[in-house]
């Protein structure tokens, strides 16, 4: 008892004194913020890009043979595409952002959207990767049916493929997000007042590590706990129309 | 029969891996209106690459193929409006498994054609109906077994009013007791007055169907002429042999 009360003397002093519990609240808000933007950007150049790499990959042998200026566009996006790839994967996410922040747009004053456009462009990366597997996993011969009854190469990947991509990428799509959440932990590198932050604001304060940080762990947790269920919950919806 | 050729292939080369693969040697041919051409031979002699071909799935190394005519290798043809007049049926059948039959049967005709939906379901049903198949129109790929499911391949290229038919080893990945009801919608097609281009090694059928056959070895078209001529009379020692192993 006496455990329990010095426990709830504690959590009054940390996050109810001076209204430090706001600071929580500001932090989740930015975190989910930027998780929120970032997924947005992220989605749309991951499209992007993954239908630059397979309209190049699957009309590579066509266009060739035209040698027209749809070939070279085509040839110089992809290739944008590629380095675009690998330097993300290739390095760290946390010098992604330093570099956005001290270099691109070191003349910018709104931190929180240098950090949307960092990690949007790294998530962009690795959603791009996810809808490309997608495409590739659906039998070549659909794609050639599409083809044979006449459809053009957009009509057979938006009546044909995506359709059944879709399902196929949903959940890996929500699990990347979800990855996305707690990458953006280290907004805190330039300056951004995030969840994380927060947390450790109140641990330089208060002196106390155990329950500022305790207490952030359990809020990330507890909200990717939750959109890990809805991931699985649409998994199982998924599967259950699957034909 | 009419003289007028649908198709004819010129010189038609294939080459993978630079030049190392031949997988099409120069190869001429020609498909009159009207005819059922049977193309036979050996596993990896480019039987397919050559059916494949002529509605460009695969892009030749070099030679011309004309269809009505018109040069389809040529890079400015519309390879597309081309294919809606050339109807193929693959080998598993590759119907879209997140479609019902109907809607299989329906799309294109529907967004490439402009056929009403209205029209476009009669038209299916009507085909349906000719195979026997009408009662699953509702009902999705998986559920249909493979004979069946390559009778509604055949439909769903039919509902696109083609002038000929591509046909890749249609009934090679059927059990054995589904390849007749395949082979009898081929037929009854041929006595329609389709023309026909069909890879496949079911001898009885060329013998019976075929207006020419075409015998292929290593990428090139050895024996060409009628069931009589390639099955009674071959000529080359390559068919004979070919010939003592599959029958
Ligand atoms: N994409 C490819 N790359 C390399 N070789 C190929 C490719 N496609 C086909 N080939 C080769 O071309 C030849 C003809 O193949 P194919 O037309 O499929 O023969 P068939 O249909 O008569 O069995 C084979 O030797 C095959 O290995
Ligand atoms: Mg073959």
């Amino acid at each position: 008892m006496m455990w329990l009360s010095s426990m709830i003397g504690d959590f009054r002093f940390v996050f109810l004194d001076s209204n430090r519990y706001m600071l929580v609240l500001e932090g989740l808000f930015v975190t989910l913020e930027i998780t929120f933007f970032a997924v947005l950007i992220g989605i749309a150049l991951g499209i992007l890009v993954a239908s630059v790499r397979s309209t190049y990959d699957k009309n590579e042998e066509a266009l060739k043979k035209q040698k027209g200026l749809g070939f070279y566009a085509l040839y110089i996006a992809n290739a944008v595409c590629k380095i675009y790839l690998t330097v993300i994967r290739g390095t760290p996410t946390v010098v992604q952002l330093l570099i956005a922040y001290f270099i691109i747009f070191a003349t910018s004053t709104s931190d929180v959207n240098i950090a949307i456009f960092a990690f949007g462009l790294n998530s962009g990366a690795y959603v791009a990767e996810i809808v490309r597997a997608g495409i590739m996993s659906i039998d070549n011969g659909q794609f050639e049916a599409g083809r044979s009854l006449g459809f053009t190469y957009a009509q057979t990947m938006w009546y044909v493929i995506i359709p059944q991509m879709i399902k196929n990428v949903l959940p890996a799509l929500c699990n990347e997000f979800i990855v996305l959440i707690k990458e953006t932990s280290i907004a805190g590198y330039i300056g951004i007042m995030d969840l994380t932050k927060a947390g450790d604001l109140i641990r330089g304060r208060t002196f106390s590590a155990f329950l500022p940080l305790l207490g952030v762990a359990a809020i990330y947790l507890v909200l990717i706990l939750m959109l890990t269920y809805m991931v699985e919950k649409l998994e199982r919806r998924l599967r259950v129309n699957e034909r | 029969m009419s003289d007028k050729k649908i198709i004819r292939v010129e010189h038609l080369k294939k080459y993978y891996k630079g030049d190392k693969i031949k997988a099409l040697d120069d190869i001429s041919i020609d498909v009159t209106e009207g005819e059922v051409v049977v193309i036979i031979g050996p596993s990896g002699s480019g039987k397919s690459t050559l059916l494949r071909s002529l509605n460009l799935l695969e892009i030749p190394t070099d030679g011309d193929i004309y269809v009505d005519d018109v040069a389809i290798t040529d890079p400015k043809v519309n390879i597309n409006k081309h294919r809606q007049k050339m109807g193929m049926v693959f080998q598993h059948f590759n119907l879209f498994p997140n479609m019902t039959i109907l809607r299989n049967l329906t799309i294109a005709p529907m967004k490439l054609l402009g056929v009403s939906k209205a029209d476009a379901e009669g038209k299916a049903m009507e085909l349906l109906e000719r195979v026997g198949l009408a009662d699953r129109a509702g009902a999705y790929p998986d559920q249909l077994s493979g004979g069946q499911k390559q009778r509604i391949a055949i439909v769903r290229a039919l509902c696109m009013n083609p002038e000929i038919m591509l046909f890749d080893e249609p009934t090679s990945a059927l059990d054995p007791e589904m390849v007749g009801e395949v082979l009898d919608v081929m037929k009854e097609l041929a006595s329609d007055g389709m023309s026909m281009v069909v890879v496949t090694h079911e001898m009885g059928f060329a013998r019976e169907v075929a207006d020419k056959v075409i015998f292929m070895d290593e990428g090139q078209l050895i024996e060409e002429g009628t069931p009589e001529e390639i099955f009674d009379h071959p000529k080359s020692e390559r068919l004979q042999s070919f010939l003592q192993k599959v029958i």
